[in-house]
């Protein structure tokens, strides 16, 4: 068996994010280096809490390490209509055994690059403070990202404001760096997300399952679905487990190579995710967009993550 | 007895598909064509305000032409003569114009008309909006009287001349601001339904085969736009400025849904942007103002836009 992909989890659990380490942690594809927190869904504090209380339900043994209170510019922004007033309401969760490290989240990022001996894969599930902070901080780093595989943005349309999605909204200067870093960059937007229903009937059978693990699933998935069921989806949209199905099954999602660039400015456009997918900037790509999956596929990758915390957890080959 | 025409105003920067657009226009039974209007747009005024004379006199008509604006009304004149040649239809053989250019500004000429059709004035515009966001500025009442823009432009995904914005909005983003926020009812024609509205090559030879100067003409401006749409992922020529006119005639033909869609006139990227809700959780206070046109049936837009080019061998 190949060796697995070593990664960096950058979030705002938030319980799309949570999901995503569900499915980071029960996959031998993945070897989980280090785990960062960022503002977003909620405050720093709060998402840092649900880090830690993720991470001890899942059995994720990795460093932690909190982000930046706030964004690059401008104020932090929460979410508490999708993930309630703790970011992440819904089932009891365990009290933490797992703690925050005493170093900044873009450092502990730093020191997983620098310990590491092959490149590590950054998958970004909030807004982009941490990874472009990294970037500012130690670009001499830049040659240890792997790829960057993120959910954030969307080429055709954004959700908290008519042009933009909620992760780059947040700290569209970071997403600016980020786009712009030269790093391979792999988009799980809106274009795609929104399309990750997971339904109803779906979380039945991962509640059916019967394990700790599975059971949680099932909760988030209900609490999750409640916002969005208001909205009229059928389902509820697991956007941050997107960005980390494409890394351990690219073969379920439909991609196109474009340029993106963020706005920063603008009247109605800030922190919109612009694609050239034309070809008309005269910018060679810098991202793999993905506009489009395997439904059922993605579903069965969620529910057969969700079954392997009834065997022990990851299954090394 | 035959229902009343109704009257018509189109705003046009000729351009090879404003042409195609304006065929459909000059003999189109449901329509009286009150006047037409030029603007700067794919080439200059000179050339829009002539090359409107010159299809309307191919089709055996003589309609009123206005000037209008040289220019957008602020920045930079930007035209599209790498799509519509140097003439702005392509060099393809059409008579000189029959007839002069008539008296009066473009806006003057919306403002008289939409008086004398008052609530009863549909304007279809084909260019940058400049005329109509000088006449909303020179006659703030124009809102009242008008009855509907249709009009082709903007794109709620991706643009076609930079990747955020279509030509005819980037080429005059202040002036589709004031449009969009005038209050007048909207129907938008943009990239979102015209790439779907493409004619094959196929289709254009059977409407070359019909053998009317009018649908030899046609074809002729449509055949160029295969080649150049290949870029934009479409199998054929997308009929632009026709879905919008092809919208006025029979609507049902297209699909849309209504929606508040904004211009972005600043931004370091997004300049000439059309921004929609119509896809976003987060809906725009200021509620909906457009009818955005996302389908069409193509099978039944290109029989019976080939039907009417078709209609000129019938006198």
């Amino acid at each position: 068996m190949t060796r697995p992909i070593p990664i960096l989890l950058d979030g705002d659990p938030g319980h799309d994010d949570a999901m995503a380490w569900m499915l980071a942690q029960s996959s031998p594809l993945l070897e989980i280096r280090g785990v960062t927190s960022v503002c977003g869904n909620q405050t720093i504090d709060k998402t840092t809490y649900n880090a830690q209380r993720v991470m001890t339900l899942l059995g994720i043994d990795a460093p932690l390490a909190k982000g930046r209170p706030r964004p690059l510019t401008g104020e932090p922004m929460a979410a508490p209509s999708v993930h309630g007033d703790s970011g992440l309401d819904g089932p009891v969760l365990p009290e933490p055994v797992v703690f925050p490290v005493d170093l900044p989240a873009c450092a502990l990022m730093a020191k997983v690059l620098e310990e590491s001996a092959e490149p590590v894969t950054i998958v970004p599930t909030g807004p982009l403070t941490n990874v472009a902070s990294l970037l500012l901080t130690r670009p001499d780093l830049k040659g240890k990202i792997a790829g960057i595989s993120m959910m954030g943005g969307g080429v055709t349309h954004g959700n908290w404001t008519p042009a933009a999605e909620f992760n780059i909204l947040v700290d569209p200067e970071a997403a600016d760096l980020v786009f712009r870093s030269g790093v391979s960059i792999t988009m799980a937007g809106l274009d795609v997300t929104e399309q990750a229903l997971v339904f109803p009937e779906d979380f039945a059978a991962i509640r059916a399952l019967g394990n700790p693990v599975a059971s949680v699933v099932a909760d988030w998935l209900e609490f999750f679905y409640g916002f969005h069921r208001e909205l009229g989806y059928a389902g509820a949209p697991v956007h941050d487990a997107v960005a980390v199905a494409a890394l351990i099954a690219p073969e379920l999602f439909h991609m196109e190579e474009m340029y993106v660039v963020v706005e920063t400015g603008g009247t109605y456009c800030r922190g919109a995710t612009i694609g050239d997918r034309y070809h008309l900037s005269g910018h060679a790509p810098n991202a793999r967009v993905i506009l489009g999956l395997d439904r059922a596929g993605f579903v069965g990758l969620l529910t057969e993550a969700a079954a392997s915390y009834g065997r022990g957890g990851k299954e090394h080959g | 007895m035959a229902e009343k025409r109704r009257p018509v105003i189109l705003d046009c920067d000729p351009g090879i598909d404003d042409a195609v657009a304006l065929l459909l226009a000059a003999h189109a039974p449901e329509l009286e064509l009150l006047a037409v209007t030029a603007v700067a747009g794919n080439v200059g005024l000179d050339k829009t305000s002539r090359n409107a004379r010159r299809v309307l006199t191919l089709a055996g008509t003589e309609v009123p032409v206005h000037a209008g604006a040289a220019g957008p009304m602020f920045g930079e004149v930007v035209t599209a003569d790498e799509v519509h040649g140097a003439d702005g239809l392509l060099g393809v053989p059409t008579p000189e114009p029959a007839f002069p250019l008539s008296e009066g500004a473009a806006w003057d000429v919306m403002w008289e008309m939409a008086l004398a059709h008052s609530g009863e004035l549909e304007i279809v515009a084909t260019g940058p909006l400049t005329n109509l966001g000088i006449a909303l500025t020179k006659y703030p009442d124009l809102p009242e009287h008008v009855k509907r823009i249709v009009l082709m432009g903007g794109a709620t995904d991706f643009g076609n001349t930079t990747p955020a914005a279509e030509y005819n909005i980037y080429a005059d983003p202040e002036a589709a601001d004031l449009v969009f926020r005038s209050g007048i009812p909207i129907v938008m024609c943009g990239l979102d339904v015209t790439h779907k509205a493409y004619f094959t090559q196929e289709e254009i030879d059977r409407l070359e085969a019909l053998g009317t100067p009018q649908a030899v003409f046609a074809a002729k401006t449509m055949g160029f736009g295969v080649e150049w749409h290949q870029k934009f992922l479409v199998p054929g020529a997308p009929m632009h400025d026709p879905c919008a006119m092809m919208y006025a005639l029979e609507p049902e033909l297209f699909t849309g849904v209504r929606c508040w869609v904004g211009v972005e006139c600043q931004g370091r990227h997004t300049r000439g942007r059309t921004v929609t809700d119509a896809y976003s959780d987060a809906k725009s206070p200021h509620g909906p103002n457009v009818e955005l046109i996302t389908g069409v049936d193509r099978d039944r837009f290109v029989d019976h836009l080939t039907a009417r080019l078709a209609a000129y061998g019938t006198p």
